[in-house]
């Protein structure tokens, strides 16, 4: 019996498109509104950063809140960075109560990469920790072990990186999480199909569901910073010559392009169980990519 | 070793201004070690202070020196004891316990830490230290066969590693290496990647609370 | 390889010479003695005293324990009775049933002139090196000042007859009644070596008017007569003339022998006097009174009767020299009466002219103070004769010193002056410390009531009995065999020691280094067992056994089938070793294997838990208890270890219950043990049926 509409749609086989929505630097939410109605009825299902990149923003509590108001499937991001396992556990009472049900369980970005590198960080449990923490809500306790007014139930999802450097490492974490309970993955940005198709080999084995995580790229810039300096992405060179050798000004055109074509080989390949689409401070752009993968909703 | 860094001379100098007798007292064990407040670091500090005094940025100052082999313990402390009249303030050099039991046992007289106390750590190489504990009271060292996760890893997770490395370093900072895939690899020379598989829960912070206090007999 | 080198270091003696070992003539092991008395060892106790002493039965009558006088207990409240201490061991350690064992190595004969302390030592010791050795004695009976000078009251006869029988048995031949009036005979005879010890037995006289009225005696004659058995005159009124250990015997005698009224006069105040203070004290309880500071100016006579004796006062006894040298106010005079006077004012050897020796102050023979020789090749010579009357143990001590000279001499060897081996001990005790140990009063040894003691001439001091030996013995501060932090690099400046020590002896020198002054450590060992590094050692590994070579042993103890294995550490200055469970560890109950430990502040918590290592079902500790210890808070320390070793035990799947740590003064301390016990077979029995057997 699935918890969620994101759950109902991964097990219906359908190739499933979720979107990330970035919430505002600030109390007005007004454009963030705006790419809630932009993309919810498009997409399958919206996910809400949590202080991505160590940056304090609008929460991600409140993005789900607005879209669930205006009728679409949040998914809510949930690092562990900022609160300690009492607050953590607070806000899953909460999203539970406004029926939100799909919770994407993350460790968090490092403090020192943000724009507070003054403040404390928490990392009172890990991503592994808390989707145990969740399991141990849904069976009616808390993670003290006392008893709760009543039952929770979530949609647990997690994220891994199957470009990442050293694959061994994050293949131990990503059974560790699967292990833990997690159901859903959506991963790091994929460029190189081959890489997602090692990963899948290996994920397969799991009764678990995965979207493949695409960041569009804007600019030549922005493919070289992120081969830089993110972990877990590692744009080709082929890429890097293709956005280099395109004119500034077509540049956005042409990270849709290739974003599309990704999107393409692994819906083609039946690769995996859906996208996951990252278009960071440039949500308008998500549908130009859906059309181009030739996705309707 | 727990080990300290000098503070800024400025700062040094911002606090010891409003005293006329100045003892730097310095401390022989731990922080001689890291070379900021030994004997040596006593005398140079000595010097850097007559020089912002010749300077002008200081007005005149009695100042003396002297080192002890330990300030943590009050032993080490009662020679000085009846010996420090004219002092009006102790500029010490240990660690951040040293500067404490200092202020307890010289009650009337204020005493200013000269070094930022920072860390457990050891020395890979000369002159580099590196923060190898933290002191949390549950030695988990045999679940990494010797590399801690709390001292190394930047976010002190203990199901590492997180998505956050690149080209084996931590995304916190790029010269440091992630400490979980030292792990792995270690783990793994030893044929002991089973410890990475299993699950650890969080972390009893209600064990050792602040202010911690052991007894020991 | 750490374990090794600790465990040879432990067995090593640094121990420093403790000031009254210093000051025995004869360098006695005294703390040694006293440690084992304490221990309730009494034989082995005895057994060092004869290391270095040949008659212990003597001394311990009659000597002057110049050891006392030094003993650094008496700072913290009265010395260590050690004379009595010594009584004791040779009542109580067998000593009758001594015997030596010599043999003939030598041909050269040596002649002994004078059978007194200083030639019967001598005679002993050349004796046991192997030489046929003949003793001449001049009186009848052999003895010297022991037989004739020291009354029976001091000295029993039988004592010394015994020692004398001992020597004859050993092979000495002793003839009495022989006179020497020529070396040169001797040496014709065959003798190739001669000890002159003729003694000082002459009683000096003062030369003043009315010395020669009957009686007014010389002392030393009239204890001669006494001690002779002949029958002496005494009078009503006794007068005895002197300060010294003559003065007191002479007047104690006068007493014993009917004398109503006794009184002595001496040249010097009461500190100055040459006798022992307690000889004085003796004299003073027995109601003789002691007339300090005045000199004699004539004896008054009436006719041929002694009326009484015309005192000067006496203003000072030395002069700045210390030389002895009375100077008098002649104008104030005083008298005292008297029927009878005895001299006792010193003594003089008589040296026969033929010998031919050279002559010094006093009469006394002139000798080579190394070598002990004379102006005459192959003649010693030492005793009174030579240093003017002395105590008998510095004549043992002369004794034993012409031995090996006489043996240098005829083995034709380089006589080399004797070095002591050991350091002594170079400071005081600080205040500090002193205040610190806790004050035990000394058992005074016991004398008989004083209304018994004047009516014979028995010995009035009696021994100790049991236990009072022991509280005495425990009260020795074991000096000189302190801990020290033998292994420097090993110390990390901790602070432990200085913070367990009872006493406050370790402490924080000007360097950050931690040093324990060896002339305040009371070697209690709770800092050697409480050093983190173990960088601390005591002077003195004085447990008869290393407890880790009795747990080493424990291994091939096969337990008794059906009793548990206990193992037992004991103190040995308690219950165990000296009171009434001494028999425990002769007769051990059935499975009970119990360690003898020189007090419980030793006992590491690694020597509790080792036991059960070797199947051992239980371990207890037993103590002497707060009030006995001679030292402070050692059982504290034992209870803290034992919980430590409880924890330890509890990982280890054992109840905590299997360690105790018992105060052995407790008064039902065997119905305890019982319980004990009783426990741990409950305990063991349990086990087996968990699991089957």
């Amino acid at each position: 019996m699935a918890v969620s509409l994101l759950e109902e749609k991964l097990n219906s086989k359908e190739f499933v498109v979720t979107a990330e929505i970035g919430p505002p630097k600030g109390p007005d939410v007004s454009e963030m509104k705006k790419n809630i109605e932009l993309l919810k009825g498009r997409v399958d299902a919206m996910n809400v950063t949590d202080h991505q990149s160590s940056v304090m923003r609008y929460p991600s509590i409140g993005g789900c809140l607005l879209i669930k108001e205006m009728g679409g499937e949040p998914v809510l991001q949930m690092t562990t960075r900022d609160r300690n396992r009492i607050a953590l556990q607070a806000e899953l009472l909460f999203a539970y109560s406004r029926g939100i049900r799909n919770v994407l369980c993350l460790t968090g970005d490092a403090v020192e990469i943000g724009d507070h590198k003054e403040a404390k960080p928490v990392f009172d449990v890990d991503s592994v920790q808390l989707i145990r923490m969740i399991k141990t809500m849904e069976s009616g306790k808390d993670f003290a072990g006392n008893n709760l007014n009543g039952k929770v139930e979530f949609f647990i999802g997690a994220s891994c990186s199957p470009e990442a450097h050293s694959i061994k490492p994050q293949l131990i974490k990503f059974e560790k999480k699967v292990a833990s309970g997690a159901k859903f993955f959506q991963t790091q940005g994929i460029y190189d199909v081959s890489s997602l198709r090692r990963f899948m080999q290996f994920a397969r084995q799991f009764d678990v569901k995965v979207l493949a995580g695409i960041i569009v790229l804007f600019s030549y810039r922005m493919a070289l910073y992120m081969n830089e300096n993110v972990p877990g992405v590692s744009v080709p060179d082929e890429i890097l010559e293709e956005l280099r050798n395109t004119d500034k000004t077509q540049a956005l055109k042409k990270g849709v392009e290739i974003a599309a074509r990704t999107i393409r080989a692994i819906k083609d390949e039946n690769l995996c169980d859906g996208v996951h689409i990252m278009a960071i401070g440039r949500e308008h752009i998500i549908p130009e990519v859906l059309e181009a993968s030739g996705i309707q909703k | 070793m727990i080990v300290a860094e000098r503070k800024p001379l400025d700062e040094i100098i911002g606090m010891v201004r409003p005293f006329k007798n100045i003892l730097i007292l310095g401390c022989g064990t731990c922080v001689t070690v890291c070379n900021v407040g030994g004997e040596r670091e006593v005398s140079l500090l000595d010097a850097a202070l007559r020089v912002a005094i010749t300077k002008g940025m200081l007005e005149e100052k009695v100042i003396s020196q002297y080192t002890v082999k330990r300030q943590c313990d009050k032993e080490f402390l009662t020679s000085l004891l009846g010996k420090a009249e004219e002092i009006d303030a102790i500029l010490s050099l240990a660690c951040g316990v040293g500067v404490q039991v200092l202020a307890d046992t010289f009650s009337d007289i204020p005493c200013i830490p000269g070094v930022n106390t920072i860390f457990m750590g050891a020395q890979p190489e000369m002159g580099v230290w590196d923060e190898r504990c933290i002191g949390c009271g549950d030695c988990r060292l045999f679940e990494t066969l010797g590399i801690c996760p709390l001292s190394r890893c930047a976010k002190g997770i203990l199901n590492g590693p997180c998505g956050g490395s690149k080209n084996g370093k931590c995304e916190a900072n790029k010269d440091v290496d992630c400490a979980w895939l030292l792990i792995y690899d270690r783990l793994e020379r030893h044929g002991q990647l089973e410890k990475m598989r299993q699950y650890y829960p969080p972390r009893d912070y209600g064990r050792l609370r602040r202010p911690k206090r052991v007894t020991i007999l | 390889m750490n374990g090794a080198r600790s465990q040879r270091l432990k067995t090593i003696d640094r121990t420093l010479m403790p000031p009254c070992q210093e000051a025995c003539p004869l360098n006695q092991d005294i703390r040694e003695y006293v440690d084992l008395i304490a221990q309730g060892r009494i034989m082995e106790a005895l057994k060092v005293i004869r290391d270095k002493n040949p008659f212990p039965s003597i001394c311990a009558y009659v000597c002057p324990h110049k050891c006392e006088e030094k003993c650094r207990r008496g700072k913290v409240d009265m010395p260590v009775a050690i004379r009595a201490l010594k009584r004791f061991a040779v009542e109580f350690g067998g000593d009758q049933m001594v015997r030596t064992e010599t043999e003939n190595v030598y041909e050269e004969r040596v002649a002994i002139i004078g059978s007194g302390p200083a030639g019967l030592s001598c005679a002993y010791y050349l004796r046991v090196l192997g030489y046929p050795v003949t003793i001449f004695e001049a009186h009848r009976e052999p003895g010297g000042m022991l037989r004739v000078g020291i009354p029976e009251f001091r000295l029993p006869k039988r004592m010394l007859d015994m020692e004398i029988e001992r020597l004859t048995l050993m092979g000495i031949e002793i003839r009495t009644n022989t006179p020497i009036t020529s070396l040169d005979l001797l040496f014709e005879k065959g003798y190739k070596a001669i000890f002159v010890t003729v003694g000082a037995q002459e009683g000096r006289k003062l030369g003043i008017e009315g010395e020669d009225t009957p009686y007014v005696m010389d002392g030393i004659s009239f204890l001669r007569e006494i001690n002779l058995g002949m029958k002496v005159r005494i009078g009503d009124r006794v007068v005895v003339v002197g300060g010294g250990g003559v003065a007191m015997d002479c007047a104690l005698s006068s007493l014993r022998l009917g004398a109503k009224h006794v009184e002595i006069v001496c040249l010097e105040k009461e500190e100055e006097m040459p006798a022992g203070k307690d000889e004085v004290q003796i004299c003073k309880d027995e109601g003789i009174n002691i007339r300090n500071g005045f000199g004699v100016k004539k004896v008054l006579r009436e006719g041929n009767k002694v009326k009484g004796l015309e005192l000067i006062k006496c203003l000072s006894v030395f002069d700045e020299n210390r030389r002895f040298n009375p100077k008098f106010d002649e104008s104030a005079l005083s008298y005292v009466d008297a029927d009878m006077v005895i001299f006792a004012v010193g003594q003089m050897p008589r040296i026969p002219e033929d010998f031919h020796l050279e002559v010094g102050r006093g009469g006394t023979i002139k000798v080579d103070p190394v070598t002990l020789t004379t102006n005459r090749k192959g003649v010693f010579a030492g005793g009174d004769a030579v240093t003017g009357p002395a105590s008998v143990v510095e004549a043992l001590s002369t004794g034993k010193k012409a031995a090996k000279r006489i043996d240098d001499y005829l083995r034709h060897r380089y006589p080399f002056e004797e070095r002591s081996e050991k350091e002594p001990l170079s400071s005081e005790m600080s205040q500090k410390t002193i205040e610190m140990i806790r004050k035990i009063s000394r058992h005074e040894p016991p004398l008989k009531p004083r209304d018994e003691r004047v009516k014979r001439f028995e010995a009035f001091e009696l021994v100790y009995n049991w236990e009072t030996a022991i509280d005495e013995a425990k009260r020795c501060l074991r000096c000189g065999m302190g801990a020290e932090i033998f292994e420097r690099d090993k110390c990390a400046s901790c602070l432990t020691c200085l913070r367990v020590c009872p006493y406050h002896v370790p402490y924080l020198n000007e360097k950050g280094d931690v040093e324990i002054p060896p002339s305040d450590c009371v070697a209690c060992g709770i800092c050697v067992s409480e050093c983190p590094a173990r960088a601390i050692f005591l002077r003195k590994p004085s447990d008869r056994r290393q407890i880790e070579t009795e747990l080493y042993e424990l291994k091939n103890s096969i337990p008794q089938k059906g009793w548990p294995l206990i193992v037992g550490f004991c103190c040995q200055y308690g219950l165990f070793g000296t009171g009434s469970l001494s028999s425990f560890y002769r007769h051990p109950k059935t499975g009970i294997h119990i360690i003898p430990v020189l007090c419980i502040g030793k006992i590491e918590v690694e020597h509790m838990i080792r036991p059960f290592e070797l199947n051992a079902q239980g371990v207890f500790i037993a103590g002497c208890g707060e009030k006995q210890c001679a030292r402070d808070n050692t059982e504290i320390f034992a209870r803290r270890k034992a919980e430590k070793a409880k924890e330890i035990i509890s990982y280890l799947g054992f109840e905590k219950e299997r360690i105790e740590v018992f105060s052995s003064t407790e008064k039902d301390m065997e119905k305890r043990l019982d319980q004990f016990i009783e426990k741990i077979s409950e305990m063991m029995l349990s086990r087996m049926l968990k699991e089957g057997r």
